[in-house]
């Protein structure tokens, strides 16, 4: 197949010397197409300052960032306080254990009667209020000590240990401010588990038995009574475990010293107890001083033979002790240098 | 009580005084500081820390007043810190968090809603150049990263003075000249005063105008460095062979001021005719003029005269480190 002139213009033979040397009648301006310097060279990083115009907020966000940098952790590993797997999975363990009455009123209420016996062990009466929450086996046998060292163990002791008690001071957070909200964050970390427990007992009690007013106003007294002795197991274990958390940099000390205080000191009033029937030592334990200021607020038969005053003197000295030690200890915390 | 007068005045203090016990940490210290960039230099237990202490709010001090940014630093110690950024020497992140996590919670105890703290995490880490390490836990980090993520801390609220307590411990060269850029922005690019403490001279001379230096809770020298490095006699330097001793003491026979070490010997100029009076008492002596030049002070030079006039022996800044400086390794 041929083509003719017409369809290929040739212009006088200039086109192959076009394709060999380039077009253009070489009249115009020599210049050379070299790379900008503005292409991209593949910097991968620009550092550039950027301001910030946003408003800080008041001393009540600063504060609760502290509780749910703490609390948050718990629920969620990510960008809060970590807890080892093991830690949480504990304390669903315990929560769980701890509703296990529940389960128990869920099957009398099944199967009902006058002689029903799952009632008479798990329904709400004094002992089972007390038992809900200062009963020694298994709550203060194996849930709320190990729930407490488990929680307090780097509460404090973490920033005394990594320096991050300079990220908090630094910064418009007053010692104060810091030593109250790490109370509250494991007082609601500890009440989560123990009163809110408490608290399902006793609703599960009337929801699941179908009980009326008559049974509010018998039981409710009681049901406060519980509430108060609750609190008051939360503030104590608390003050003790933060206190301990605050004097060392290290996680094992402030659970193994909790648990070493609560277990020591009923082993050693408890042996004084059966060599010598004194049952003063108690007065050392702070789980029987909160045990024997509960059977008073219940209204059941004391179990120890010393005056309720010194169990109440007990517990005050303990707890005020306890917030000594931990604001002393917090104070001591530096900016600079550890 | 102190007013700040002058509108680019940052920080004034008046004859502050702060004692622990019987030993004085501050012995009335009377300071102007304007925006800019501020090195503060001193051996250790000089009394930096407990300075920088003093005008955060932390602590009360024993006499003297002073204000930060306009604020008293006895009664409104918050307000000094909402607006100041602290980066401290030592560890202070939580090794257990992610990078971003850390950032932000500081930003959240500085007021900061979680939203706003986690954007300006990510602006601050990208300017720290950690970007790409934002989601890594801080255990894994080397030094000089967990430096710059204790720099995104402080800037992440964008704090009109930015304080750095010895911000190049332990880094390595790379990430010790990145630092220091990177502080120099935020003076230049930024328009934020830094105060940056440190033992390491060439540091502070990278990004610091004004130098600061404390001796014994004294403020011994205030002056911008170039100012200083004026007052510093010029000196010739000469590296001789043979009979050094011998053309040192022809040499302050003439009068002439001489520091000698080995071969190197540094004479004071006093005039033009110096280097001709050098050549022909080495020729007189028979030794040996291996090179000859001019010699610049650095602030290590100053440094090192101040220390002589105040009766220290130093030899140079590297005496006032420690292995926490260098992270336990020597640095030069």
């Amino acid at each position: 197949m041929s083509i003719s002139e017409d369809e290929v213009n040739l212009e006088g033979g200039l086109t192959r010397m076009e394709v060999a040397y380039g077009s253009g009648d070489g009249d115009e301006e020599a210049s050379a197409k070299v790379a900008s310097h503005e292409s991209s060279m593949g910097a991968i990083f620009e550092q550039k300052y950027r301001p910030w115009d946003g408003e800080l907020g008041p001393r009540w966000i600063r504060n609760y960032a502290i509780f749910r940098h703490h609390v948050y952790g718990l629920f969620t590993s990510k960008g809060h306080r970590q807890y080892h797997p093991f830690v949480r999975l504990s304390i669903v363990v315990i929560f769980l254990g701890a509703l296990t009455p529940i389960a128990m009123l869920f099957l009398s209420s099944l199967f009902g009667g006058s002689e029903d016996e799952l009632a008479r062990l798990w329904g709400v009466n004094r002992y089972n209020l007390w038992g809900q929450v200062l009963g020694y086996f298994p709550r203060n046998l194996c849930f709320w000590p190990l729930l407490t060292a488990m929680v307090v163990g780097g509460m404090i002791s973490d920033d005394r240990k990594n320096g991050t008690s300079a990220i908090y001071f630094s910064r418009p957070v007053t010692r104060t401010d810091y030593t109250i909200m790490k109370f509250i964050s494991v007082a609601v970390i500890l009440g989560f588990v123990i009163i809110f427990s408490y608290v399902a007992y006793y609703t599960a009690a009337i929801v699941f038995r179908g009980e009326g007013w008559a049974y509010l106003v018998d039981t409710l007294p009681l049901f406060f009574a519980g509430l108060l002795c609750g609190i008051l197991l939360v503030l104590t274990y608390t003050s003790i475990g933060l206190a301990l958390s605050s004097i060392s940099q290290s996680r094992f000390f402030s659970a193994i010293a909790f648990l070493s205080v609560i277990y020591g000191t009923k082993l050693v009033a408890l042996l004084v107890d059966a060599q010598f029937e004194s049952s003063i030592l108690y007065v050392l334990s702070p789980y029987d001083c909160l045990a024997h200021i509960g059977q008073y607020l219940l209204g059941i038969e004391l179990n120890y033979d010393h005056p309720l005053s010194l169990s109440i003197v007990s517990i005050l000295l303990m707890n005020a002790i306890s917030i000594g030690i931990l604001t002393t200890r917090v104070s001591s915390l530096e900016v600079t240098r550890e | 009580m102190v007013t700040s007068s002058e509108s680019n005045l940052v920080i004034e203090t008046r004859n502050l005084v702060k004692m622990y016990g019987p030993h004085m940490a501050l012995d009335g210290v009377n300071l102007k500081l304007k925006r800019g960039a501020t090195g503060f230099l001193g051996p250790n237990g000089a009394g930096k820390s407990t300075f920088f202490k003093c005008i955060l709010g932390l602590i009360k001090t024993t006499s003297g007043d002073g204000r930060v940014l306009g604020y008293d630093i006895q009664t409104q110690g918050e307000k000094i810190r909402s607006r100041i950024g602290y980066m401290p020497e030592y560890d202070s992140l939580d090794p257990d968090l992610y990078a971003i996590d850390q950032v932000r919670f500081s930003g959240e105890l500085l007021g900061m809603n979680s939203k706003q703290a986690t954007q300006r995490a990510h602006e601050v880490l990208e300017y720290v150049g950690l970007k790409d390490q934002r989601y890594r836990k801080i255990s894994t980090f080397s030094t000089g990263m967990k430096q710059a993520t204790k720099l995104a801390c402080a800037l992440i609220h964008d704090p009109e003075i930015l304080i750095c307590d010895e911000p190049t411990n332990g880094l390595d060269s790379r990430a010790r000249k990145f630092m220091l850029d990177t502080l120099r922005k935020t003076v230049t690019d930024g328009g934020r005063s830094v105060l940056m403490s440190g033992h390491v001279m060439d540091d502070i001379q990278e990004v610091c105008e004004n130098i600061v230096m404390i001796h014994q809770g004294r403020i011994v020298v205030h002056r911008q460095i170039d100012e200083l490095a004026k007052q510093v006699d010029v000196e010739i330097e000469i590296s001789v062979w043979g009979g050094s001793s011998k053309m040192q003491n022809a040499l302050e026979k003439q009068g002439m001021s001489v520091r000698r070490l080995g071969r190197v010997m540094r004479i004071k100029q006093e005039s033009p005719e110096t280097i001709n009076l050098i050549l022909s008492t080495a020729a007189d002596c028979n030794v040996q003029v291996r090179k000859l030049n001019e010699y610049k002070p650095d602030l290590e030079d100053i440094f090192l005269l101040i220390m002589e006039r105040l009766g220290l022996e130093v030899k140079g800044t590297k005496d006032l480190m420690t292995g926490g400086h260098t992270g336990g390794d020597e640095y030069f």
